[in-house]
């Protein structure tokens, strides 16, 4: 069997017990109150709690200076060359370049013209090269006929 | 002119359709991406690959959501990529430093700040302990915060740029004004400041 065995526990220490406990549960509760997201009681809590606890004070000072950073640090002045440089790594990178009417339409159709001329014009060319070679090609072995003809190799040899 | 004509314009290729764009979000963007980054020279950075994937990917918007909630969208992902960047780096560096030797970070940091005067150190260490504390806050409640508190979206423009419910944005950010409380309570404790 168990033996019933009476504590004392001296007020002081009961008191700071429920402090700590109090102190604790609002600090979880602070941010919320500086961002004024607690209903109106919780808000007085806090208001009375902090009146009388400076250590939570301290902590609430702490946690909105740290809190006012933000304000400090957001919306930085911007920066007056953010266009320019943005607009010369837009040049750097081909895929970026402005593309004018011009560059769209109009160039391609020029190539695309001096393509066609191009191919159109070797054709020709080519059709009268073929032409002429053939030309040429009968009119030597003519050359060569005659020139057979005019010195032929076995009569060269019986003559020697 | 108004938002549908100025993304036609974009997607037309009209450079000042996105010189418009451009003037009228830089602010907002860049905002955006310091409260993630905690850096104005990087943010600037961040907010100008954010408005060149914008010029890039125009023809890809069809305009069911606002142009903003698209720009913030790709702030906060490439902030966060930014961010995942740097960590990774920071562990390699961290690495050759043990095996080299090398001079650690912090240590120079801290002897930078002696230079300082003393109501800026203390200023600085308080931005430092906060961007600490924001960093330790998990992706989606970080950014949740930050458009919060950096940018003062409302809850519905944060669900929609983040694409999640109204009713997971306001715990993500109860959850992170909470966590965010713990860490400044260690710090308070510790008289790290």
């Amino acid at each position: 069997m168990y033996k019933t065995v009476q504590v004392f526990v001296p007020n002081s220490v009961k008191l700071k017990t429920t402090k700590e406990m109090k102190c604790k549960t609002l600090h979880k509760d602070l941010i919320f109150y500086l961002d004024n997201e607690l209903p109106i009681e919780k808000r007085k809590e806090i208001e009375r709690h902090l009146e009388t606890c400076a250590d939570c004070r301290y902590f609430y000072s702490f946690l909105q200076a740290e809190m006012q950073i933000i304000g400090k640090e957001k919306n930085p002045e911007p920066s007056p060359f953010f266009f320019t440089r943005l607009s010369a790594r837009m040049d750097e990178r081909p895929d970026f370049r402005q593309q004018s009417l011009w560059n769209r339409v109009a160039q391609p159709a020029f190539f695309s013209l001096i393509l066609i001329a191009g191919i159109y014009g070797g054709l020709r060319l080519g059709s009268h090269a073929s032409s002429g070679a053939i030309h040429q090609t009968s009119s030597s072995s003519v050359q060569l006929l005659n020139d057979f003809e005019s010195e032929p190799i076995e009569s060269f040899l019986l003559d020697e | 002119m108004n938002e549908p004509e100025l993304i036609k314009g974009i997607q037309q290729g009209d450079h000042r359709s996105f010189q418009t764009l451009v003037e009228t979000y830089q602010r907002k963007i860049v905002n955006t991406c310091l409260g993630i980054v905690h850096n104005t020279a990087d943010a600037e950075d961040l907010a100008q690959d954010v408005f060149l994937e914008i010029f890039r990917t125009a023809g890809n918007f069809r305009g069911e959501a606002r142009l903003s909630t698209w720009l913030y969208r790709i702030a906060t992902n490439r902030s966060l990529n930014h961010i995942r960047n740097k960590k990774r780096k920071g562990f390699f560096q961290s690495l050759e430093e043990t095996f080299t030797g090398g001079k650690n970070r912090n240590s120079e940091i801290s002897e930078n700040g002696n230079d300082q005067p003393d109501h800026r150190i203390t200023d600085q260490q308080r931005s430092d302990f906060l961007h600490r504390a924001i960093d330790h806050l998990p992706e989606k409640q970080r950014v949740a915060f930050t458009l919060n508190k950096y940018e003062e979206l409302p809850y519905q423009q944060i669900a929609e740029i983040m694409e999640i419910s109204l009713a997971s944005v306001e715990s993500l950010i109860h959850r992170a004004k909470k966590n965010l409380q713990e860490q400044l309570y260690e710090c308070y404790r510790k008289k790290c400041v």
